[in-house]
């Protein structure tokens, strides 16, 4: 933290006190749980991504890959420990361990690479990631190839019979919900901690931020680690939910562009912004299927383009260049 | 190894690379003149695929004739696209942009399943073959690196020997600068991502020259992931270096997939694309802005 800056905490407040309505939503209304739960995991995810892409206007296309790690590690950890006996709390932590270990390695190689480049030469650079990743999961035949991996059964046998609603649901639930919370939190401590400062720097001219002593590579990547790993846990978690992952879903290239799209409809760089972003995403999605089925995707790119020309900084950004004259919302939104 | 089918290879790689690079110069143009990355590309050839099926099927018009179409209605779409809706985001952040063209993708593709349906279509346009020691390659295909080779030779020369071709260009280099020399930079805007546009939709025309199975909604999506990597090969911006790359990218296709295939890997394919994406990362490491970047 920058040391003689009166911090101003509403915005945090505003955001765990919406965390905290959403779980007695989620608790009084049991038939909705499941609809909580998706909204809890795209706004795991946009928190996480707005740490990297919010704060620094670079676009990752690959970003779907770290996610898919994360799908993987904990599979790979389930499987591995229901094959050596290990017991059910030993499984999920190595899962967890796995998830972050690949992501982060990749996320490692691809950020010291890629990150040498700017703007749109970054985006296109990371485009072919996530194929590559499931070309080569399908090609070598690691991991199950394209046969992909079901855990259902070693969750089973380490939870045992009763114990599998649990792992499938209760756990995975909770999971994201803290995961939700947390990377709220922590991209709320690198708003306005120096690291934030020089990465929004970055955003806004990085030659400047460079000559003015921001270390722009070492600030870029550790923000794209940071970000990549998170996402990763979010993944972690999502496997036990699904408990059968495959490569071509893992490594969906359009989940990089929905997670992109929340962002952006939110306000990249803002606090409130993903959990707004993702309200309004997962809702209207959820809704348009309910309503027009089938027309759902057409609807949704008219509702997107009308948002790219009118809302251009995101709802919460272009909220905040309309409303700054007023302190009070200017204090909300930041 | 027969030396018949390295030739046969090299020829087919290079029909291959021609068609690659058409792709990618029509999505590194638009890139060039008004710094837009068009995700709408893919979308672009699929309806330009079924141009040609629909006149083929309904009309008995060959490709050949098709491909005037899509020209013309490439063109249209691309200027009236940037007068509704890119004009407003020109010189704003790329994020804006890539959501507003892949918005756009999105509602092509949806307007092509609601039209025509998920199920995969083709039709049959025959030339006859030419063999090659004992190797077939259809004529269509061959006329079909012709055409993508001679539709960049010609864009070429329009864009370094006439006079709106170097209008182009002047926006490309600096818009306020070409806007003092008297250019009306929005119209060499529309002109600009009109032909990008026209190009994405002939190229789909060619795709079903060279294989014209297998026209489903999301056959673009394969070509703009791939014409991606291209592109960066090739330098963005870089109208001659979009289509060597497209060369050098068809060429390690046909050989890296028999090679997969000779060291038994469980798909190929699959590999063949993994290694291609490797080949970005190390290329990007020597050259971060591509090899043909000055």
């Amino acid at each position: 933290m920058i040391k003689g800056k009166i911090i101003d905490h509403t915005s945090l407040i505003i955001m765990i006190f919406s965390y905290i309505i959403i779980w007695m939503l989620k608790t009084s209304f049991p038939e909705y749980s499941q609809m909580l739960t998706l909204l809890l995991y795209y706004i795991a995810i946009a928190q996480a991504y707005n740490i990297f892409l919010g704060m620094t206007g670079y676009v990752d296309f690959g970003y779907v890959s770290y996610f898919g790690l994360g799908l993987y590690g904990m599979a790979l950890g389930v499987s591995y420990a229901s094959q050596n006996n290990l017991s059910s709390s030993e499984a999920i932590i190595l899962g967890m361990i796995l998830s972050v270990i690949l992501a982060g390695s990749v996320a490692g190689v691809v950020g010291g690479i890629a990150l040498r480049l700017r703007g749109a030469f970054f985006a296109i650079a990371t485009i072919g990631l996530s194929q590559a990743l499931r070309y080569l999961i399908e090609g070598a035949k690691i991991w199950g190839g394209a046969e992909g991996i079901i855990i259902a059964k070693d969750l089973r046998k380490l939870f045992g019979e009763e114990g599998f609603s649990y792992a499938t649901i209760i756990l995975p639930d909770t999971g994201i919900f803290i995961l939700a919370v947390a990377t709220g939190i922590i991209m709320y401590l690198i708003r306005i901690s120096r690291l934030g400062y020089g990465l929004l720097a970055i955003k806004e001219d990085e030659d400047a931020a460079k000559v003015f002593g921001v270390n722009t590579t070492l600030y870029k990547f550790v923000a794209f680690i940071i970000s990549a790993v998170l996402t990763s846990l979010v993944g972690s978690m999502w496997t036990l939910k699904v408990t059968a992952i495959y490569p071509p879903e893992s490594f969906n290239i359009t989940f990089s562009v929905e997670f992109i799209v929340i962002v952006m409809l939110g306000g990249g760089g803002t606090v409130l912004g993903p959990l707004i972003g993702a309200s309004i995403y997962s809702l209207s999605k959820y809704y348009l299927g309910v309503y027009l089925p089938g027309l759902q995707l057409t609807v949704f790119s008219i509702i997107l383009l009308l948002i790219v020309l009118l809302f251009r900084q995101g709802i919460v950004g272009e909220l905040r260049s309309f409303l700054y004259k007023h302190e009070i919302v200017r204090k909300i939104i930041r | 190894m027969d030396p018949g089918l390295i030739i046969f290879l090299f020829l087919q790689g290079l029909v291959l690379g021609s068609i690659y690079g058409i792709v990618a110069v029509g999505l590194s143009l638009i890139f060039g003149i008004a710094r837009i990355i068009n995700l709408s590309h893919g979308a672009l050839i699929m309806w330009g695929a079924y141009t040609a099926l629909t006149f083929f099927v309904g009309y008995n018009l060959s490709p050949l004739g098709s491909l005037f179409i899509a020209i013309v209605v490439g063109l249209s779409l691309g200027a009236s696209i940037f007068y509704l809706v890119l004009r407003r985001l020109i010189g704003a952040h790329e994020l804006t942009t890539l959501l507003a063209t892949f918005a756009l993708s999105i509602f092509l593709e949806e307007i092509a399943r609601l039209n025509y349906g998920l199920d995969y279509r083709g039709f049959s346009w025959s030339l006859g073959v030419v063999k090659i020691f004992d190797y077939r390659l259809t004529y269509s295909s061959i006329l079909a690196g012709v055409i993508a080779l001679s539709t960049v030779i010609i864009l070429t020369l329009f864009l370094y020997k006439t006079r709106i071709g170097s209008a182009l260009r002047g926006v490309a280099q600096d818009p306020v600068g070409a806007y003092i020399c008297g250019i009306d930079v929005n119209k060499i805007y529309a002109l600009g991502i009109g032909i990008g546009f026209g190009l994405a939709m002939m190229s789909g025309v060619i795709i079903t020259m060279y294989n014209p199975t297998g026209i489903n909604p999301y056959l673009g999506a394969p070509y703009l992931l791939k014409s991606f990597v291209i592109v960066v090969l090739g330098g963005l911006g870089s109208i001659i270096g979009a289509y060597v790359g497209g060369i050098i990218f068809g060429l390690a296709e046909v050989v890296l997939f028999p090679l997969y295939d000779y060291l038994h890997f469980h798909s190929p394919m699959s590999m063949t694309l993994f290694t291609e994406f490797v080949i970005l990362l190390i290329l990007l490491l020597i050259r971060p802005y591509g090899l043909f970047r000055r």
